[in-house]
């Protein structure tokens, strides 16, 4: 099944994620992919850039259930 | 997802470019950028000496690895704010850069030259810390690139850097900021040449260019940044270029084929400053001195 099944409750069959972000955690059901998870939780995909182990993960990727992702903010000024 | 150019997985993909791109054609393309950007604005050549203001962070160090690759004599500069903890986080980085790839680094503290930091400083002046800190940063910065007899002085304003500049000169149809908000900014007197060779760069390909790079920069903001109005309007362009990819470059882009419409007002006269000798527009001390009696004065409690 492509696209991940989602009971009213928020409960998804495709399981979660951990997303951390400047020393906050998230956790967040997976969705088809990673942009479209960041912009459930209201982050624009192109102001972070994901990191898994140092790497950079594209934003097409689809989570699998329990991995966690570094997220780093790409906008810095003052 | 494949890199437009190649066989190999794109990490990044730049809906304003329409490209998607594995990180050896990443660093190809900011490499080109930048290279683009000093030829078409003849910011400086290989046989002038220039220096890179470094930070720490991502775009001042990757800019500095960019124009020692393409060839050019580039010597960093470290202004040490005295940000607790924060600036020297950001020193070490900049340290370690310059002591992996044999580059010269020079430090100049804030501390040393006005008897307290920007913290103690923010908390004395009245106004807002960014402001202090440019004046504190742009007089430091000319006065180690005139001493050091730089031809240039180049800083990592990128391209969401200008978008956000010229949005907040626009919104307030500040005419004079508009006619010198430039990516070269011509040295006279004293003053030294300011460039910006990442003007076509965004963000998001600065951060990347570091990650692929293996550059380890600083991720944390500036304590005093947060609130500025740079990254309010950097907002409201990251929610325009979400709904119209390109929208920062064309604006950018526009800006610098319409620059010319924008009526340059007579140069400011500069005389030298009666404390330190350079160049000021005040008829008294320059804002750098300003601030260094002001810190003098204060006693602290």
């Amino acid at each position: 099944m492509e696209e991940s099944w989602r009971w009213s409750s928020g409960y998804t069959l495709a399981g979660m994620v951990t997303l951390r972000r400047r020393g906050q955690v998230l956790t967040v059901p997976v969705e088809k992919n990673l942009e479209r998870m960041l912009r459930d939780v209201g982050i624009l995909p192109d102001t972070v850039i994901v990191v898994r182990n140092g790497k950079i993960v594209p934003l097409d990727y689809r989570p699998k259930d329990g991995e966690e992702f570094e997220l780093i903010d790409v906008i810095s000024g003052g | 997802m494949r890199c437009t150019f190649c066989e190999k997985e794109a990490v990044l993909r730049l809906r304003h470019a329409n490209l998607r791109l594995c990180p050896e054609h990443l660093v190809a393309r900011v490499e080109k950028e930048a290279k683009k950007a000093v030829q078409e604005f003849r910011m400086f050549t290989r046989e002038e000496k220039i220096l890179v203001a470094v930070s720490g962070g991502k775009d001042s160090l990757g800019l500095w690895q960019i124009l020692t690759k393409l060839g050019y004599q580039a010597d960093g500069l470290y202004i040490h704010l005295g940000i607790e903890g924060y600036s020297q986080r950001s020193l070490e980085l900049c340290r370690e850069f310059a002591r992996e790839r044999g580059l010269r680094l020079e430090v100049v503290r804030v501390e040393d030259e006005l008897g307290a930091g920007l913290d103690e400083i923010a908390r004395v002046m009245h106004g807002e810390p960014c402001s202090h800190c440019g004046t504190i940063k742009r007089y430091l910065m000319n006065r180690s690139a005139l001493e050091g007899g730089y031809a240039a002085l180049a800083t990592g304003h990128n391209l969401d850097d200008e978008a956000a500049t010229l949005l907040g000169n626009v919104l307030q149809w500040n005419l004079e900021y508009l006619a010198r908000q430039y990516p070269v900014l011509p040295g006279r007197n004293k003053l030294v040449r300011k460039v910006k060779p990442l003007v076509y760069v965004s963000e998001r390909e600065m951060a990347a260019y570091c990650l692929v790079s293996g550059i380890r920069y600083i991720y944390e903001e500036c304590p005093h940044s947060a609130g500025a109005r740079s990254l309010f309007l950097k907002r409201v362009l990251n929610e325009l270029e979400d709904e119209a990819p390109s929208t920062k470059i064309s604006f950018v882009k526009g800006f610098l084929r319409a620059h010319r419409i924008f009526p340059k007002a007579g140069e400011a006269e500069l005389r030298d400053c009666p404390i330190c000798g350079m160049p000021t527009a005040s008829s008294g001390p320059c804002r750098f001195c300003r601030i260094r009696e002001r810190m003098k004065n204060y006693a602290p409690a």
